[in-house]
Formats: C-alpha cells, sequence, structure tokens
C-alpha cells in the first residue's frame, strides 16, 4: 500500500540524494517527491510517498533517522492524505 | 570553591584558540586534539598541503627520544590504509584514520568504508579532493566522493566552506564513535586546504536531529517495571541463553556482560563479530553460534526457552531462516543502541533500545537486589553434555597437514592472549572456531562484509594499536593475494607480525559452496596450478624468516620457531584441500538441518541437503 513519509532536513548539498540513496539501495521506488524550503534558510521540508508493506515503512523510518542531516522524520498516516 | 566550580565547567581555551592557521594546519591540529596517534595513508595531488602540514606538525613536535606524534604509515594502496585503520581501530576502541588523496586514492578506500560500516567501526577518512571552483568539471583525479562515499559510510561531509572546516572535522570524530559507531569520510577540495582560518579550538557542527536522538538514546533508562518484566520471564525459564554480538565489542560491555551471566548462571554464545565479548574458555561458554558455529552452540539454540540478544542483530548468518531461529524460545529479549534493529529481523517480547553498559549493570543490579537465581543445573548439565557429545573435531588420522590443527598448534602457544587478524573464507571460520579468546578486541574479521584481502593491513594496523601484542594474521591464499602488497609495509615499519597462509590451492569456501550446490563444477576457484611462490614472495619483500611447512610431523616445532622469531615471519602452510568447514547450517536451513560433517557428531541425522543455489 501507499505509505507517506514527512522529513525536515538540513539544508545540505547531498542531503536528498542521501535519502533517495536509501531507498533506491532497499529496492523501493519513488511515486511522489517535494522538496521545498522553509521559513530557516538551514532547513528543508521533504514528502515522499511509495510502495511498500507497514513493516517495511516503519523500517525505512527508522533508517531515515539514522541519516546525520535528517532533524526530524515521520510517517503520515493514510487519513491525513485524504484530507 | 564558587571560582573552582565555574573553571571546571568552562573548558580553558585552546592554546591556539585565535591563532590563523591554513586548512591543512587545522585538519592536523583537530586530529592532534582527537590523540590521533597514527595516520594510514597514501599521498597526492589534491592532499599535499595536508601532507605538508603533517610532515612539519611531527617535525616541530617531536618527542625526547625523536619518536614522531603522528607517523603516516604508507599503505602499497589505499585500500590497506583503510584496513589498516579499522585494524587499529578494532584493537584499541578508538578512532582510525586514514588520510588519502582525491580520486583514486578516495575511491580506492570505498570497500574499506563500507566494511567499516557493515561491522560497526569507527574510522574517520580523509580525502583531498580538486578545487571548490573545479568541482564537477571533470577534472584530473577527480571523482564524486560525496555521492559514492554517502551510500556507504555512516555520514560524508563535503567542505566547500572553508570556515566550517574545523567544525566538520571534529563533528566527524563524535559521528564516528558515538551511537552506533562508523565511518565518515570528510571530502576536502585543495583550497579549502590552503585557506588561511581563524583557528577556534572547540566549535562542532550543531546537527541537531543526530545529536537530539543520541541523546535520547544514551539517556534511556531501564525502569524498573520494564526489569520486572524481564526477570519475570527468566524466572519461568528452565534453558535462558545470551546470543551476544559486535555490540558487545563496540559498546566496552564485556565487563559488564561477564557481570550479567555470573550474576544469574545464564550460558553465552557470541556472533563472529562477539567473540571475546565473553571469555571462550568460560565453562558456561559456547563459542560461536551460526552458520559455521559449534555445534553445541547451535543445538543450545535450539532447546533454549529464553534468548537474550545483547548487542547483535539476527543477521542471515545467525538467523537465515528467522522464523526457525530459536524455535523453542517463548521469550526473546533483545538490547541494542541502534533502533532500527528492534524487530528488524525477529519479532521480540522484550526491547530496550540504549547503551549496553548501564542497561546490563541495571539489570545486573535489579536481579541482585530482587533475589533472583534461577535453578539451572539442569541446563547446565544438559550444555555440558552437548559440548562433550557434539565438540569440534576434525580428521586427526589424516596424512595431510589439517587446518584445524594448525590453529590448535598455535593456539596452544597463543593462549587466547594473541590478536587475531583473518581474510575471508574457510580460514576464517577455522581460526573462529578453533582460536580460545579471553579478551574482546583480540579478533579483528570482516564479519559483515566479508572482504577478502582484510586480514594483512588489519594486523599491521592493529600491531600501531598494541606495539607489545602478539599480533597474527592468518590468510588464506586467495585472500593474501587481495593485498599482497601490504607484505612489504610490514617489513618497511619493522613490525613483528606473524602472517600465517593456509594454502588450499583455491578459494576454499567458494569451492566448499560449489561442491554441496553446484555438481562440483569448480568454476573459477582452482588455483593449484597457479605460479605464485609465496615464501619467496615474503623474502622478497623482506622477511627474513619465511618458510613453508607441508610435513604433518613438523607442526609443532615448526610453529613453536615460528612464533619466537622476533620480528616478522611468515609461514606458509600446504593443507588438506579437501578440508571442510563443519558445522555448516546451510543457506536456507535451520538449525535442526545443521550438517556436522564426518568428524562432529550430530545429534540427529540432519535433512537431505536441499539444493538452493539461488540462496546465497
Amino acid at each position: 500500500m501507499r505509505h507517506t513519509l514527512a522529513m525536515l532536513l538540513q539544508n545540505e548539498s547531498g542531503a536528498l540524494v542521501r535519502v533517495a540513496g536509501l531507498l533506491a539501495a532497499r529496492g523501493y521506488n519513488i511515486d511522489t517527491l517535494t522538496v521545498v524550503t522553509t521559513a530557516d534558510p538551514a532547513v528543508s521540508q521533504l514528502t515522499l510517498s511509495l510502495q511498500c508493506d507497514d513493516a517495511g515503512a516503519m523500517q525505512l523510518l527508522q533508517q531515515m533517522r539514522k541519516l546525520i542531516d535528517v532533524l526530524q522524520v515521520a510517517h503520515l498516516p493514510a487519513a491525513a492524505l485524504a484530507a | 570553591m564558587s571560582a573552582q566550580l565555574q573553571a571546571a565547567e568552562t573548558p580553558p581555551a585552546h592554546p591556539l584558540a585565535g591563532a590563523t592557521l591554513s586548512g591543512a594546519d587545522v585538519v592536523v591540529q583537530v586530529l592532534a586534539d582527537e590523540g590521533v596517534e597514527v595516520i594510514f595513508g597514501y599521498s597526492g595531488g589534491a592532499i599535499l598541503p595536508v601532507y605538508d602540514a603533517v610532515f612539519r606538525y611531527n617535525r616541530e613536535h617531536a618527542r625526547p627520544d625523536a619518536r614522531e606524534p603522528m607517523p603516516l604509515i604508507v599503505p602499497a594502496n589505499e585500500q590497506g590504509a583503510g584496513f589498516m585503520a579499522q585494524g587499529y581501530a578494532r584493537a584499541s576502541g578508538k578512532v582510525g584514520v586514514a588520510l588519502v588523496t582525491s580520486g583514486p586514492g578516495a575511491t580506492n578506500t570505498v570497500t574499506p568504508v563500507r566494511d567499516a560500516m557493515a561491522d560497526s567501526i569507527p574510522l574517520v577518512v580523509i580525502c583531498g579532493q580538486v578545487p571548490t571552483t573545479a568541482l564537477g568539471s571533470d577534472a584530473f583525479q577527480e571523482a564524486p566522493v560525496g555521492n559514492v562515499m554517502g551510500a556507504c559510510a555512516k555520514h560524508v561531509f563535503l567542505v566547500t566552506d572553508a570556515s566550517k572546516l574545523e567544525a566538520t572535522l571534529r563533528t566527524a570524530f563524535d559521528i564516528a564513535r558515538s551511537g552506533r559507531p562508523g565511518p565518515v569520510v570528510v571530502d576536502i577540495p585543495k583550497d579549502v586546504q590552503n585557506a588561511q582560518l581563524e583557528f577556534d579550538g572547540a566549535s562542532r557542527l550543531p546537527i541537531h536531529g543526530y545529536r537530539a536522538r543520541l541523546r535520547a538514546v544514551e539517556h534511556s533508562h531501564l525502569d524498573g517495571e520494564t526489569c520486572a518484566a524481564f526477570f519475570g520471564a527468566l524466572k519461568q525459564a528452565k534453558r535462558p541463553l545470551i546470543y551476544a554480538g559486535g555490540g558487545v565489542i563496540a559498546a566496552g560491555a564485556a565487563v559488564a556482560l561477564r557481570a550479567f551471566a555470573d550474576a544469574f548462571g545464564l550460558p553465552v554464545t557470541t556472533t563472529l563479530m562477539g567473540l571475546g565479548g565473553v571469555d571462550t574458555t568460560g565453562p558456561l561458554a559456547l563459542h560461536m553460534l551460526g552458520m559455521h558455529g559449534t555445534a553445541y552452540a547451535n543445538y543450545a539454540v535450539e532447546d533454549c526457552d529464553f534468548l537474550f540478544a545483547v548487542g547483535a542483530r539476527f543477521d542471515d548468518r545467525v538467523a537465515g531462516v528467522a522464523a526457525k531461529f530459536a524455535p523453542r524460545a517463548r521469550f526473546i529479549a533483545h538490547i541494542d543502541i541502534d533502533p532500527a534493529e528492534i524487530d528488524k529481523v525477529k519479532s521480540v517480547q522484550w526491547r530496550h533500545v540504549g547503551a549496553l553498559v548501564p542497561a546490563l549493570d541495571r539489570l545486573t543490579a535489579y536481579g541482585r537486589a530482587h533475589g533472583v537465581l534461577p535453578p539451572l543445573a539442569d541446563w547446565h548439565a544438559h550444555l555440558a553434555a552437548l559440548k562433550r557429545e557434539h565438540a569440534m573435531d576434525y580428521d586427526r588420522a589424516s596424512d595431510l597437514i589439517q587446518p584445524q590443527a594448525v590453529i590448535e598448534a598455535i593456539n596452544r602457544r597463543a593462549q587466547g592472549r594473541a590478536i587475531v587478524s583473518t581474510g575471508v573464507g574457510q580460514h576464517q571460520m577455522w581460526a573462529a572456531q578453533y582460536f580460545d579468546f579471553r579478551a574482546p578486541r583480540q579478533w579483528l574479521t570482516s564479519g559483515s562484509m566479508g572482504t577478502m584481502g582484510f586480514g594483512l593491513p588489519a594486523a599491521i594496523g592493529a600491531q600501531f594499536a598494541r606495539p607489545d601484542a602478539l599480533v597474527i594474521d592468518i590468510d588464506g591464499d586467495g585472500s593474501i593475494r587481495m593485498n599482497i602488497g601490504e607484505l612489504e609495509t610490514v617489513t618497511t615499519y619493522g613490525l613483528p607480525i606473524k602472517v600465517v597462509v593456509l594454502n588450499n590451492g583455491g578459494d576454499g569456501m567458494v569451492r566448499q559452496w560449489q561442491k554441496l550446490y553446484f555438481g562440483q563444477r569448480f568454476s573459477a576457484t582452482d588455483k593449484s596450478l597457479h605460479k605464485k611462490d609465496f615464501v619467496r614472495a615474503a623474502q622478497a619483500d623482506g622477511f627474513e624468516w619465511a618458510k613453508r611447512l607441508t610435513d604433518k610431523a613438523a607442526i609443532e616445532a615448526t610453529i613453536a620457531d615460528f612464533l619466537a622469531f622476533d620480528g616478522p615471519a611468515f609461514l606458509e602452510v600446504m593443507i588438506d584441500p579437501d578440508a571442510g568447514v563443519y558445522p555448516m547450517v546451510g543457506p536456507g536451513a535451520s538449525y535442526a538441518q545443521m550438517i556436522t560433517g564426518d568428524f562432529i557428531r550430530a545429534r540427529s541425522a540432519p535433512a537431505a541437503l536441499d539444493a538452493t543455489p539461488h540462496m546465497f
């Protein structure tokens, strides 16, 4: 099923590559991806969605938290997307 | 009093604070401040300013006995430098440092960086890079280090803002050694090395997200309720077992683990990476579990009803079929510092994310205070019988030299006190099985990545970490070929390393799989007709003691002479090419289906071999 992860990321060169690379290395394909600046120029907000099972989504969440550039990451419930 | 307190709260300013230094001098000063006592690296155009700064630092800070405070150890290939830094880190527990140039210098270190990541070894690898103005221009010796290393390392920094160089380097050490340790790469363009900078002596990058998550893990505390749940289950258990991994070594938790196991009479089996976490000669030590673990450890895993995973991650060489791993365990508990490892492979009944030492100390104290002393006499007797009846053994009657006999002969003299490094393959498993390890950081092996060629450079790094220790590289004829250029490095620096090549004329472990799963078609693994004369190669690289052992009757005397030699020594042993590594839990098999070979008694007839060549 579709899962959505949202994160705040340090606005460093290479940060997006690390997020995308983490997914690619685990064989996931990104369905949608948005990266925008925030009020703090040092911080970007990234939202992505992909197809995976629930356990896979939880593991991805934990793996994203190991990236040094990731400030916060959350798994968005499906209901939040429908709204 | 208050003045003293204030002094304690504010660290004194760095003596060089406010001074103007070049970027290269900043690099060397931060290394010195971080306690770096040896650098492994190979020079080149894009890292020249830093090499010059190291040279000047060593000249200006020479010790009274003229020794350099931060010697540069030069390998034959940058991969060697990376594995030397790893050997140093694994043997000492400190951060290993490699210093290489841009392009090929950097890409040659990709393998040791990935290997360090996979085994959670703290490294800082500093790479020169083309000037910032040339980045992305396909310049001479340019490689996309950020992209390449970013996929392999714990983190990679490309320093494009010279004013952040100092903070970045200090932060690299923080990241490498904190939490679950790992390699950090710092890519420094040449113009940043040449920039004139004001040194501040203390700055760090904020990396808020990482530091906040680290604080949460480091300060996580086992509350009374969680302890009570743990001991409630332990009290119900009749057959508890500790499964300890490399996290015990990385966390410096061997003392805490031994105290915990002793307090409640719990037996311990360790992973390949956890060897030395407990004294393998102890009565309740079951040595290694897993694909090539001891039969008695694997049977104990089959039999246990309570399993406590400590700094271990149920990887595929241990829990190849996770659903059938520890099938009778009604309660599995898991402690790790990495939240991503909890419930990743095997879902558990009790979990704690945190540092091992405080967690184990807390459990020990809680159990003692509550008078927990499980009556485990029957279980202990059962394990003693398993150890007796399914002991490690091999073809002692053969006229050919058996590799296990060579390792036993070395072990009788080393007595569990030597530092042992290995390549990857059969010799690695025989060394893991037949050596005793009395303390942590004596066993240096490429566990997760399985990198052939690891052993020789790792031994070199370890000898720099422990100059007085007996360091032995147990290698294979395939593995040592991978980094054989480092034989010369051993003699260049006069290191008294003992190099053993167990020569079975090819890639024995792959051959073993071809024998079992590929109809004995030995595709590209037979080197019996290759021309290499290892003894002459070692002599050419300056080994005064270099011999070949071919006679079984000469094992004891040759090993004694070899280990007693005061200096670098090289011993090639022509072993039985058909010697296999047993026990073996085949790919896709459960422990109950373990093959024990012809010389170790199996508990039940193993199921027919399921030919599954697609499994790895």
